[in-house]
C-alpha cells in the first residue's frame, strides 16, 4: 500500500454500520483508530462510536476525545480518523461540528481522514460501500479518490454485517452516550469486537 | 322512552351548553353526556354547526365508558371521515380499542402515531394506560420515566440546535420554567452554555451542571460537565484568587464523585474494565495538570 491509500477493516465498517442502523433516526459520530504505526498508507483497524444525540455541543465530545486518547495509548493505537452519518440520509455532507472535530484530529494526525456514511446507499445487496472520504489537502477537506479507499473482501465483510443482524449481536454496540446513560456499557465494545473477530475467516488475517 | 328535551324540558341549545361546561370542567359522568350528546346527535345534528365534531369526540370517550360500542362506533365513523388522517382521531380509535381489550391493535395504531410524530405526548400517555390496564407497572413506570426524560422537548431543542445555540438556549429556558424539576434540561442548558463559550457561559454552565446534580445525583454528564467546567474555569487567568479556589474544589468534589461511580460499575464486571480504566487514568492525567 502507497501514500495518500485507506485500508478500512471489516472491524471498522460492521461497527459503524451497526451504529447507523441502531439510531436511524439520529445523526450519529464515532472516531477510528489504528492499531498500525504512522508514516505510509493509513490502516483503520478500529472505530469507536461516540453519540447519537446533539452532536454539536462541546462538552460531551471534548470528554469523548480525552477518553478515547487514554485508551489508544493503553492499546497502542492512534486516532486517525472521524465518521459521522446524518439524520438526514439523502445528505452526507460533512457538518460544520464533523469539520471542527475533523481539524483537531488532524492537529494530532496529519493523514487524518473524514468520512461521512451515506444513508442512501445503507440498504441490503449495495453494491458499492456507503462511504465518502475526505482528507485535508490545501487547507481545506477534499473529496479523496475512490481508488485509493480500499475495503478488502467486501462481500465478506457485507455477510458478516448481515450475520450480525440476524443474530441479533448488532444490539450489543455500545456507544460514548449509551455508556453515559449507564456507565456498565462498555463503550471499547470489547464483547461485540470478539463476536466479530470470530465471524471475520481464519484465513484472512488481515481483514 | 320520552327524550330528554321532553323530560326535564330543555332546549337543544341548553342541551349543547350543557355538553360544553361538562366538557370545560372535565366532567367526566359519562352517563349524562351519553343521553344529552346521543339524542343532540340523533335530532339536531344540524344545528350544532361547527360544534359537532367536538361534541363526537365527547360523546364517544362517554360511550366507551358506558360500554356503548355502537354509539362509540357511529361517532368515530364521523370524525374519521371528516378529519382522515388526523392523529387526535387515530388516538380516539385507539381508545376505543383499548376499550374492547384489543390492546396489540391499539398499541399498532400508537406506534404509527408515534412513528409521525414522537412528540405526540398523547400517544405515548395512551401506551403507559395500556401497560397499566395488562398491570405490566414496572414496565408501565419505565415507559413513563422514558416519557419525562425524552419527551417532546429533546425533539425541541433538536431542530434549534441545528439552528443556533442562542436559540436553543432560549428553548431551554422557557422548559427550565415550567419543568423545574427535570435534570434534563439544566444539563443540557449547560452544554449549550459551555459550548457557546466565554467565561461568563462557563460559570453559568457550572452553575447547571450543579443543578443538575441536585436534582439527579447520578447523572453522569452533569458530573463530568461539573468537572470539565470548574477545571477551565479555575485555569482562567480572568478569574480571581476565590473564584479560583471554589472552582478546584468543585472539580475535586466532582472527580471523587466520578471515580467512586467507575469504582462501583467496574466491579465484578468483566467486560467493562477497559472503559472503567480509561476513565480512571484520565482523570488521574487531568489531576497533574490542575495542581
Amino acid at each position: 500500500m502507497s501514500m495518500g491509500e485507506v485500508e478500512l477493516s471489516c472491524l471498522a465498517y460492521a461497527k459503524m454500520y451497526l451504529h447507523a442502523s441502531q439510531f436511524p433516526r439520529c445523526s450519529v459520530n464515532g472516531l477510528l483508530l489504528s492499531s498500525s504505526a504512522a508514516g505510509g498508507a493509513v490502516c483503520i483497524t478500529d472505530c469507536v462510536p461516540l453519540l447519537h444525540t446533539h452532536l454539536s455541543l462541546a462538552p460531551i465530545t471534548q470528554l469523548a476525545l480525552t477518553q478515547v486518547d487514554v485508551w489508544c495509548s493503553q492499546t497502542q493505537q492512534r486516532i486517525v480518523g472521524y465518521y459521522q452519518a446524518n439524520a438526514c440520509a439523502s445528505d452526507s455532507s460533512p457538518t460544520p461540528c464533523a469539520l471542527k472535530i475533523a481539524e483537531k484530529i488532524f492537529e494530532q494526525c496529519n493523514n487524518a481522514v473524514l468520512l461521512m456514511i451515506d444513508g442512501e446507499k445503507m440498504f441490503p445487496g449495495c453494491r458499492v460501500p456507503p462511504i465518502v472520504m475526505y482528507e485535508r489537502k490545501d487547507a481545506r477537506w477534499a473529496l479523496k479518490d475512490k481508488h485509493t479507499i480500499m475495503l478488502r473482501q467486501w462481500e465478506e465483510t457485507c455477510s458478516i454485517v448481515n450475520q450480525l443482524f440476524s443474530s441479533g449481536d448488532q444490539a450489543l454496540l455500545v456507544d460514548f452516550d449509551s455508556h453515559l446513560d449507564d456507565i456498565t456499557k462498555d463503550w471499547t465494545n470489547q464483547k461485540l469486537n470478539a463476536k466479530i473477530m470470530e465471524l471475520v475467516s481464519p484465513a484472512n488475517g488481515n481483514v | 322512552m320520552s327524550s330528554i328535551s321532553e323530560l326535564y324540558d330543555v332546549s337543544w341549545e341548553e342541551m349543547r351548553d350543557k355538553l360544553r361546561k361538562w366538557r370545560e370542567e372535565n366532567y367526566r359522568n359519562s352517563e349524562q353526556i351519553v343521553d344529552v350528546g346521543e339524542e343532540l346527535i340523533n335530532e339536531h345534528a344540524s344545528k350544532l354547526g361547527d360544534d359537532i365534531w367536538i361534541i363526537y369526540e365527547q360523546v364517544m370517550i362517554a360511550a366507551l365508558d358506558c360500554s356503548r360500542d355502537d354509539l362509540a362506533w357511529s361517532c368515530l365513523q364521523e370524525l374519521k371521515r371528516q378529519f382522515p388522517d388526523s392523529h387526535r382521531v387515530k388516538r380516539l380509535a385507539g381508545m376505543r380499542l383499548e376499550a374492547l381489550e384489543r390492546y396489540e391493535d391499539a398499541n399498532k395504531l400508537y406506534d404509527s402515531i408515534l412513528q409521525d410524530d414522537p412528540t405526540n405526548t398523547a400517544a405515548r400517555k395512551r401506551k403507559i394506560s395500556i401497560l397499566r390496564a395488562q398491570g405490566k407497572s414496572s414496565e408501565a413506570i419505565r415507559e413513563l420515566n422514558e416519557y419525562l426524560e425524552h419527551g417532546l422537548s429533546d425533539e425541541l431543542t433538536t431542530t434549534t440546535l441545528s439552528c443556533s445555540y442562542a436559540k436553543a438556549a432560549f428553548c431551554l429556558e422557557e422548559l427550565m420554567m415550567t419543568n423545574p424539576h427535570n435534570h434534563l434540561y439544566c444539563e443540557q442548558y449547560a452544554e449549550v452554555k459551555y459550548t457557546q463559550g466565554g467565561l461568563e457561559n462557563l460559570e453559568l454552565a457550572r452553575k447547571y451542571f450543579a443543578q443538575a446534580l441536585k436534582l439527579n445525583n447520578r447523572n453522569m454528564r452533569a458530573l463530568f460537565g461539573l468537572y470539565m467546567s470548574a477545571s477551565h474555569i479555575a485555569a482562567s487567568p480572568k478569574v480571581s484568587a476565590k473564584v479560583k479556589k471554589d472552582n478546584v474544589k468543585y472539580a475535586a468534589w466532582a472527580t471523587s464523585q466520578i471515580s467512586r461511580a467507575y469504582q462501583m460499575a467496574g466491579r465484578g464486571k468483566k467486560e467493562n474494565k477497559c472503559s472503567v480504566k480509561a476513565v480512571e487514568e484520565m482523570l488521574e492525567s487531568m489531576q497533574i495538570t490542575m495542581s
